[in-house]
């Protein structure tokens, strides 16, 4: 392990004795002492010590912001044998351009994210990052941590999909690939063991995104269905996914395609209420279709209440957002 | 003795830390803040999960992951054969009584035969360290036959008897007046009230230390010491003085919170090791161990005459009381009591039963059975108005009860019942204003700051709802509580083993005793069962019953006091005046201090304070059942996005019969905290079952309304019309705006959006108007 790794092994975990008898007498010996459970925890401050770290120790647990991880631990779910801690690296926690991309860290909390001069930049992004759960957890829920924890909820991930961004993996020897986002998502691409995400590279359009979310409540709470929009005006492309519907983000490939063919690309932009409803009918027919009529030739299946009401929801969400895009 | 505050002058100024002028500093009238509050919020506050005894084992607990299974063989020697492992008992080892239950006692400490709910205790673990002690309950062997569960309440009654005492928990046959007759106009409507959880927001913890007599010393967040003190001796056979429970702070109650399985097993296994043993148990515990709100079925048929005053109600009311009876026997008595809610109903027909299935136990929460039946009978109004052309809150004024009307169990109401000036406040108060003047991306609309609400696509609906509760325990039950008051020097002690679980009753007690004694310092001791019982805290029952015991202690504490004074200075110890610490004649002529009086002594007094009785209802739902009532009215603003079917309620007006105001902020701050728990009751809280598998048993699957969620609370009026029979006058007042405000969230959604809701919590899908939107009410 490299020297500037710091190593704590922390065990003040104090041992049962016993002869208690003597103890037991009541409020007398109680005190408020907690116990410390022991963990070995590393801190590497570059890519390239987290990737030797965790090379190291294969059983060790990379860690961010911890906000899956960590309620894992304290449920009981996951009790790791090491950590590396990642919040040290202080080149994954910013951002840069790189020719029309922005190469944003792995590191990058939410709460970041969601700041006016990310906004500017990202519009999309941002949005995802204020919706994304309350302030506690977006101070500490990071880019990268989205992506791994591949949640079916996890707010940036639509927008990455309707993006096409693309993830920098770093490897063991200083090795850098490069995956595009929904290749990692949906599983076609994998990390391999030592690998972690290092950053991610996203195109800036100029043109307006939108991020919009569905949830029970008026408080943050997780998105019973979301949808991400991006305008690509140079490629006369309108990018939609559909996020929490799903295990991962859908995109509605025809249904982008053919509104991008109505949209006056060079004019006004604006479309009438009619192809936004329709575009959102689009969107919504593709992310959930109606089951496959039976080969018996039977009387058809009809999607279920909760899945019809979820299809209104995408449809609403769609039309909204392409208005709002396009207004 | 009719006197009202205004209430919106008094919330009008949100500076929570500055009195109001007229306000006194302490003694009743105050808003004395509680004596822990400084602890609390800086996190120094000791809480059961937060002890420590030297030497401690750490106990975990094996539960059932099937709803309902018999048990073949449980074989714990695997577990007992890790290092580490110190104790592991299960059924066999609980010496005593195999029963407990706050209401019946037809609950095993751990399964023998058969589990009947997911998360039944089967086994419990003492080793050395809490991880050691969770894989050694993982790795005891349970041979279980998985049976078929019975979760459908309406399947119980048919079902195979999933316990020796059946599957009838209890069945009361309301008949009041004549059941035959018939109003011009009737409206039936059916209505399904979810499954609502305590979630406090420290989960379960105890510490059990044996004691070198062969007894055990609990210390736990209990919320009734003395009667998890005799559940515990009974299971451990021992007698009730060999166990001491000791309350430990309260983190979050609404009443009983705790699940008494848990300090059983640690107590147990105390006995067992001779040592020290302590258990916090994880959220997913917690959500499966203690009890929930009954979810509750319910039919209705109201019948009206042509100008809307109500002729009859007939109701049928179907309680879930999962695997096990809990209170489910007095809840169904406050459900069907309660059925035809604070109106006149000349004629009432109302069956309700609690049955068994295999969901998750039920148990008391806040309101419990007059929750479930407000939404259903103000469900029914609005259903009411809108087949007469009447206004919602018109239909409500027609029929309100007052004091001396009957309620349909045949009791008078004796105590005030200002029902229709409270539906009057509600309804005077302004509407909230609409954000017209504030920019568009600023509105706060239904799904929240980042959420997709659309301005065009929002309807606002006003909604209204009336309920009542019952306050002390109900029936016939002996609610007595007993206090002592200690002086010496210029400092007072309570001593009361009411435990405060967060309702203020610690503040009120110092309030008390400073009115009485006129002491400015009074300390309120810590709660053990070395004390006399108070009973338990719940139904408002410690504002009542211990404040006047402590009230009538600290009376007798001051005759005491002042009785050798009157006698030199030969004038009636009614002459005499207490205040600031001195003790001066009627005219202030002979003045001498506290301090002097007491000469070095110190005083002490014991007195008990128990209401008048009750008695139980009879074979058809008849009887004088309540002490007291306490009743309340909302106004309910909410918005709806139509097409997604969020709902953000705006603005809850609340207007309160609280009988007399003893502590005006802590009073403000219940109500609030009530609505806001009716909040989550009415849109987010349900705790979700698959065939009587919890689904989601954390906070991410189980929302809480946050700060986001909460409406502004408007509290209009609060009617000062003091209860006679009650001590100060004064009535309970958390529980009732929880049981209203659910009803009144459900009226407006349904003003917003022209649905029926009979459902809650409500469902977006239920909310969703299509196509054409119906106009604003």
């Amino acid at each position: 392990m490299c020297q500037s790794c710091h190593v704590r092994a922390v065990s003040t975990y104090r041992t049962a004795e016993r002869n208690c008898r003597d103890t037991g007498e009541g409020a007398a010996g109680l005190t408020t002492h907690a116990p410390h459970a022991s963990q070995s925890v590393t801190l590497p401050a570059s890519l390239d010590e987290a990737v030797a770290a965790l090379t190291a120790m294969p059983a060790a647990v990379p860690v961010a912001g911890g906000t899956d991880l960590m309620a894992a631990v304290n449920a009981g779910l996951l009790r790791p044998a090491g950590l590396v801690g990642l919040g040290r690296i202080s080149e994954i926690r910013g951002w840069q351009y790189l020719d029309g991309h922005a190469l944003l860290g792995a590191g990058l909390t939410l709460a970041r994210m969601g700041r006016p001069d990310f906004a500017a930049l990202i519009p999309g992004l941002a949005a995802a990052a204020r919706a994304a759960g309350p302030p506690q957890i977006r101070n500490a829920g990071t880019l990268g941590g989205n992506i791994v924890t591949c949640a079916p909820t996890g707010d940036t991930l639509p927008v990455l999909a309707a993006l096409e961004a693309t993830v920098i993996v770093a490897g063991p020897g200083g090795a850098r690939r490069e995956i595009p986002v929904s290749h990692l998502l949906t599983g076609r691409e994998m990390l391999h063991p030592g690998e972690l995400v290092g950053f991610v590279r996203v195109p800036l359009l100029h043109a307006p995104q939108t991020f919009l979310k569905a949830t029970g409540r008026t408080g943050p709470g997780r998105a019973t269905a979301s949808v991400a929009l991006v305008l690509d005006p140079a490629r006369r492309a309108v990018r939609c996914a559909v996020g929490a519907v799903a295990a991962m983000p859908l995109r509605p490939l025809e249904a982008e395609q053919w509104v991008a063919s109505l949209i006056d690309w060079d004019g006004e932009r604006g479309l009438v209420p009619e192809a936004l409803a329709a575009f959102g009918d689009y969107v919504a027919a593709a992310c959930i279709p109606d089951p496959a009529p039976p080969q018996d030739g039977s009387e058809p299946v009809t999607l279920p209440p909760a899945a019809l009401h979820l299809r209104r929801t995408v449809a609403a969400l769609a039309r909204r957002a392409l208005g709002r895009a396009l207004s | 003795m009719t006197g009202t505050t205004d209430g919106a002058a008094v919330t009008a100024t949100p500076a929570a830390g500055v009195p109001l002028p007229e306000e006194p500093t302490h003694g009743l009238g105050a808003s004395l803040p509680a004596a822990d509050a400084a602890a609390k919020t800086q996190g120094t506050f000791p809480y059961a999960a937060d002890l420590w005894a030297e030497g401690l084992l750490w106990a975990a607990v094996l539960r059932s992951p099937h709803p309902r299974a018999r048990i073949r063989s449980v074989d714990t020697r695997h577990a007992t054969e890790m290092p580490g492992v110190r104790a592991v008992v299960t059924h066999e080892d609980v010496p005593g009584d195999r029963g407990y239950g706050r209401g019946t006692a037809d609950r095993p400490v751990f399964a023998k035969d058969e589990v009947r709910h997911h998360g039944e205790p089967i086994a419990a673990v003492a080793a050395d360290h809490p991880d050691t002690a969770r894989l050694a309950a993982a790795a005891i062997v349970v041979e279980y036959e998985v049976l078929e569960a019975v979760t459908d309440p309406q399947l119980a009654f048919e079902a195979e008897p999933l316990h020796p005492d059946g599957n009838l928990i209890r069945h009361i046959p309301l008949r009041f007046g004549d059941a035959e007759a018939v109003g011009e106009v009737m409206v039936e409507g059916f209505y399904r009230i979810g499954r609502q959880d305590p979630a406090p927001i420290g989960a379960e913890a105890g510490l059990a230390v044996p004691r070198p007599d062969g007894g055990v010393e609990i210390y736990t967040a209990s919320t009734d010491p003395h009667a998890d003190r005799d559940l515990a001796a009974a299971s451990f056979g021992l007698a009730p003085e060999q166990v001491k429970v000791v309350v430990t702070g309260v983190p979050g109650a609404t009443g009983d919170r705790e699940d008494p399985g848990i300090q059983l097993s640690l107590g147990l296994l105390a006995l067992r090791t001779g040592c020290p043993v302590k258990l916090a148990a994880t959220r997913e515990e917690s959500f499966l161990a203690h009890t929930h709100r009954h979810p509750t079925l319910l039919r209705y048929r109201h019948h009206a005459d042509a100008e809307g005053r109500l002729v009859k109600v007939e109701a049928q009311i179907l309680m879930d009381a999962g695997a096990y009876a809990d209170t489910s026997a007095e809840a169904l008595a406050a459900a069907v009591s309660f059925a035809c809610g604070p109106y006149v109903v000349p004629h009432a027909v109302v069956e309700g039963w609690a049955v068994r299935t295999n969901n998750p136990p039920s148990g008391h929460m806040r309101g419990e059975g007059a929750l479930q039946v407000c939404a259903a009978y103000e469900g029914q109004m609005d259903k009411l108005a809108a087949q007469l052309g009447l206004e919602p809150d018109e239909i409500r004024r027609r029929n309100v009860m007052a004091t001396g009307d009957l309620l349909p169990t045949g009791q008078t109401v004796t105590c005030p019942a200002p029902v229709a000036e409270l539906l009057r406040a509600v309804t005077e108060a302004p509407l909230p204003e609409l954000p017209k003047d504030t920019p568009e991306a600023e509105w706060l609309l239904p799904g929240g700051p980042e959420g997709a609400g659309e301005p065009g696509a929002v309807r606002r609906g006003v909604g209204y709802a009336l309920g009542m509760v019952h306050m002390l325990g109900a029936e016939g039950t002996d609610e007595v509580s007993t206090a002592t008051v200690k002086v010496s020097g210029s400092v007072a002690t309570v001593i009361c083993a009411a435990v405060d679980t967060g309702s203020g009753f610690a503040t009120l007690a110092r309030q008390i005793v400073q009115e009485t004694l006129g002491v400015e310092e009074v300390h309120v001791a810590g709660v053990d069962t070395d004390q006399p019982p108070a009973g338990r805290a719940c139904h408002g029952r410690h504002t009542w019953v211990s404040g006047g015991a402590v009230e009538r202690a600290a009376r007798m504490v001051r005759t005491q006091l002042l009785q050798p004074l009157a006698h030199k200075f030969g004038m009636s110890t009614e002459l005499l005046q207490i205040a600031d610490g001195k003790i001066t004649s009627y005219d202030g002529v002979l003045s001498t201090t506290v301090a002097e009086a007491l000469d070095g002594k110190e005083l002490w007094a014991t007195a008990q304070c128990r209401p008048h009785p009750t008695e139980p209802l009879d074979e058809t739902g008849q009887g004088d059942a309540f002490v007291g009532l306490a009743f309340c009215a909302i106004r309910c603003v909410a918005d709806v996005d139509i097409e997604l079917g969020t709902v953000r309620v705006v603005e809850m007006a609340v207007a309160q019969d609280v009988g007399r105001i003893l502590n005006p902020r802590q009073l403000r701050a219940r109500i609030e905290a009530g609505v806001t728990q009716g909040l989550g009751a009415a849109l987010m809280e349900n705790l979700r079952t698959t065939r009587g598998q919890v689904r989601h048993p954390d906070l991410t699957g189980y929302p809480l309304p946050t700060a986001l969620d909460a409406p502004d609370i408007r509290i209009v009026k609060l009617v000062e019309e003091r209860d006679v029979v009650a001590p100060f006058g004064a009535k309970a007042v958390s529980a009732v705006p929880v049981v209203t405000a659910p009803a009144a969230v459900a009226s407006a959604v349904r003003a917003a959006t022209g649905r029926p809701i009979g459902r809650l919590p409500i469902r977006p899908q239920a909310a969703v108007a299509q196509p054409v939107p119906v106009p604003q009410h």
